[in-house]
């Protein structure tokens, strides 16, 4: 027992101790809000200047040409789209404001012009206005039919250098849409002023209902989001550290430390104590990122809410839930870095283990996968099913009990299935390692592992 | 030998590795207080019979008892064990390793630092005690490895090529200390191919080729068994005395000397009687011994 301490202290001071660790420390928070938030903003981003568009209104009388201009050039104004609330939006229902906030940097700005024919015809028009993009004086144009408000089937064009900026034509086609709406309901004798009033969207709220018969609070939406989290945690933490378990398990063998250390502890001993000692290292990380989350939350958000930013409210779930959280959270660490350890016990060397650990990756990817199917419907047979493989119970048993919480027999099921299957992996792994070990600079080929396991 | 007084005994121990026979049928006892060499060839069998006296692996069939007993985790306390595929961490302080090994042997830490200092220093590596071990030359990273086989203070002591990649100034360090630790009462198991080393320090030996003993015995008996009843010359003046063919079969002359090959019923003291009697001026007389070296060619080659 005093070996397995030494062996597990050893093996944490020696982790805690590295670069890895310290730099991981300290940046792990920053690079997360930097892979989250980035590439959010990079997709929005336009660079360069004003979107410069013309507009070649056909119809009669060029009703439409204003109404496009107007919202273009202010898109606060009657913007239908921004109105229809999307995922990330229930995660938070007062964050409407932020998301036009995004909404305008993801568009930019346009410049508008109106097209006069002048009497010549569509061909002359369109080849004057492409020779101008051409010459870089103009970035599109949109051709209006002139039929576009009675016939249905009519087409409207949009010509432009960059047409797979999706951003500026999904805009482009929002405010034809709009304005060509308005003006039919002009045409069928609507109150220009009522016309606002009748596109208002409905607003739906939603109550979640359990198996007692019980109405909930109304459920924004953070729940579904939630999942993601929860999920999302795991999957990052099982690749943070599998490689470190990996590596730690490999040490002894290329360091060839193996033999002194067997012919001090058993093999197992050696095994155990260098994952224990890892993940150690893995939740004292874990808990400084979540004590540093947990400080800004208390007092970085009361401070903003005392400036005005009162639509930060963090999304609520029963305490029960943090309970099942660490639980399946811990089963899906402990899952995964028993998977790495089998991989490093059948190995010699790092870059071996990375290319072994493949398939391991790819189970953790199909749980995350499996999560969007189940969480469609959290108690179908299909979800009980998969819910109940130890390899994906740890994320898609949070997704059910999160979304739709199952009976208490089917997540205890589910999670003494995967106790068991932890335990039955070390057994297996403590057997090929103890082998493995002694065979230096040989790569063991799947036949000669399973002799391993056999043999006593 | 009597099995009482021996601290590792082996009865008829089989090894295999599939196909492969590694250990066949070996029996041997390595008395307490002496230094006891595991000789033979690369692949002979020496280190998977170290790995099952050490408990790493077990024996497919046969019996090994360690100080008398089945070998336990508690008796690996008493085992200090040197293999030759050997490493360290190599981003650990050379003194935190040296603790570390220690207490894997049950050293309780304050104990383990200050045997550790009193080992570094002998073996002239106090100021690396902070230094990293990637930090350390092949030869001095050999040296603390060498600590942490002995840092426990084991009764029995298995060094398996203890003395490749040293220089020759600290074979000399390392031999010595061996020899103070066997007077001190350890019992060491010595596993080489290099003939020469084994020659000077060993008490007893054991021949291992292709997994089976080819013989074992004490230096002096296994000599003796092998010697050819030659004798090494160099005489000034009258040498008529080696034609006598009742006393000598052979002259062989080199450079310096002459090597004689007694006839049969000869003894080297009749041929000293008969050269005094001559008058004949004697700057060498000495009996020709086999070297080990030659014995284990002879052996080896034998059983091929």
């Amino acid at each position: 027992m005093n070996k397995l301490v030494a062996i597990i202290k050893r093996e944490y001071i020696q982790k805690v101790r590295t670069k890895f660790f310290v730099i991981m420390t300290v940046l792990g928070p920053i690079m997360l809000m930097v892979f989250t938030i980035v590439p959010g903003l990079l997709i929005g981003m336009k660079t360069g200047g004003d979107t410069r568009i013309a507009i070649l209104d056909q119809t009669e009388g060029t009703k439409l040409y204003d109404s496009i201009r107007k919202s273009l050039l202010n898109p606060e104004s009657d913007d239908e789209s921004r109105k229809q609330p999307g995922i990330a939006e229930a995660a938070n229902s007062n964050s409407k404001d932020r998301m036009e906030q995004a909404g305008k940097s993801m568009t930019g700005s346009f410049r508008v012009e109106q097209v006069n024919p002048n009497g010549r015809t569509l061909d002359e028009t369109k080849r004057d206005l492409n020779a101008r993009i051409g010459r870089d004086e103009l970035d599109g144009y949109l051709v209006i039919a002139p039929d576009v408000l009675n016939n249905p089937e009519s087409k409207s064009s949009y010509y432009g250098r960059n047409v797979g900026d999706v951003f500026t034509r999904g805009q482009i086609e929002d405010r034809l849409n709009s304005s060509v709406r308005r003006q039919r309901l002009i045409a069928q004798g609507v109150k220009d002023q009522d016309v606002d009033a009748l596109s208002e969207p409905v607003d739906l709220a939603t109550y979640p209902v359990n198996e007692k018969g019980e109405e909930g609070a109304e459920d924004s939406g953070a729940g579904f989001v939630m999942v993601f989290i929860i999920a999302f945690l795991i999957y990052m933490t099982v690749l943070l550290y599998g490689q470190v378990v990996l590596g730690a398990i490999i040490e002894e063998k290329e360091t060839r430390i193996a033999e002194i250390l067997f012919s001090s502890v058993r093999p197992f001993q050696i095994m155990f104590g260098k994952l224990i000692g890892v993940s150690l290292m893995a939740l004292t990380q874990l808990m400084i990122w979540g004590l540093a989350f947990a400080a800004i939350a208390l007092y970085v958000v009361p401070a903003m809410a005392a400036r005005g930013f009162e639509d930060i409210n963090l999304p609520h779930l029963p305490p029960f839930f943090a309970i099942y959280f660490v639980l399946f959270f811990l089963l899906g660490y402990f899952m995964y870095a028993t998977l790495y350890v089998l991989v490093g016990s059948m190995v010699t060397t790092a870059q071996e283990g990375g290319q072994m650990a493949m398939p391991v990756i790819f189970l953790l990817m199909a749980g995350l996968y499996l999560a969007f199917a189940v969480i469609r419907a959290p108690n179908s047979s299909f979800a009980f099913w998969v819910s109940m493989v130890p390899f994906f119970a740890p994320i898609i048993m949070m997704v059910r009990i999160v979304s739709q919480t199952p009976p208490f027999w089917q997540i205890a099921l589910s999670f003494v299935i995967g106790i068991a299957t932890v335990a039955l992996l070390l057994w297996l792994a403590s057997r090929i390692y103890r082998i493995g070990m002694l065979m230096y600079g040989k790569k063991a080929t799947i036949p000669e592992v399973m002799r391993w396991v056999r043999q006593t | 030998m009597d099995k009482d007084s021996a601290t590792v005994v082996l009865e008829h121990v089989t090894k295999s590795f599939g196909e492969f026979t590694a250990v066949s049928d070996l029996s041997l006892a390595v008395r307490a207080g002496r230094i006891y060499g595991l000789l033979g060839p690369n692949g002979a069998g020496k280190t998977t019979t170290i790995r099952m006296i050490v408990n790493i692996t077990a024996p497919d069939s046969g019996r090994i008892s360690v100080f008398g007993q089945q070998i336990t985790p508690e008796l690996q306390n008493r085992i200090g064990y040197l293999p030759e595929e050997r490493g360290l961490y190599k981003k650990m302080k050379v003194g935190d390793q040296l603790k570390f090994f220690a207490e894997l042997k049950s050293v309780p830490g304050k104990e383990a630092e200050k045997r550790a200092d009193r080992w570094l220093a002998r073996l002239k590596l106090t100021e690396w005690k902070g230094k990293k071990s990637s930090e350390l030359s092949k030869g001095m990273q050999q040296k603390v490895q060498f600590i942490t086989t002995v840092i426990h203070e084991p009764d029995l002591l298995i060094l398996d090529e203890p003395f490749s990649g040293l220089d020759p100034v600290n074979v000399e360090l390392l031999k010595e200390i061996i020899l103070e630790l066997k007077t001190s009462g350890k019992t060491i198991i010595f596993s080489t191919h290099q003939m020469e080393v084994a020659e000077k320090i060993c008490d007893d030996i054991c021949l291992i080729n292709r997994s089976r003993k080819v013989l074992e015995g004490s230096i002096r008996e296994v000599k003796r068994s092998f010697s050819r009843n030659a004798v090494a010359l160099r005489l000034a003046g009258d040498e008529s005395v080696l034609e006598d063919h009742s006393l000598v079969s052979k002259v062989q002359r080199h450079s310096d000397g002459i090597e004689a090959l007694l006839a049969e019923g000869a003894t080297p003291q009749m041929l000293l009687k008969e050269l005094l009697a001559a008058g004949t001026i004697i700057e060498r007389f000495e009996m020709i011994e086999p070297s080990l070296h030659d014995i284990f060619i002879e052996k080896v080659t034998e059983s091929v």
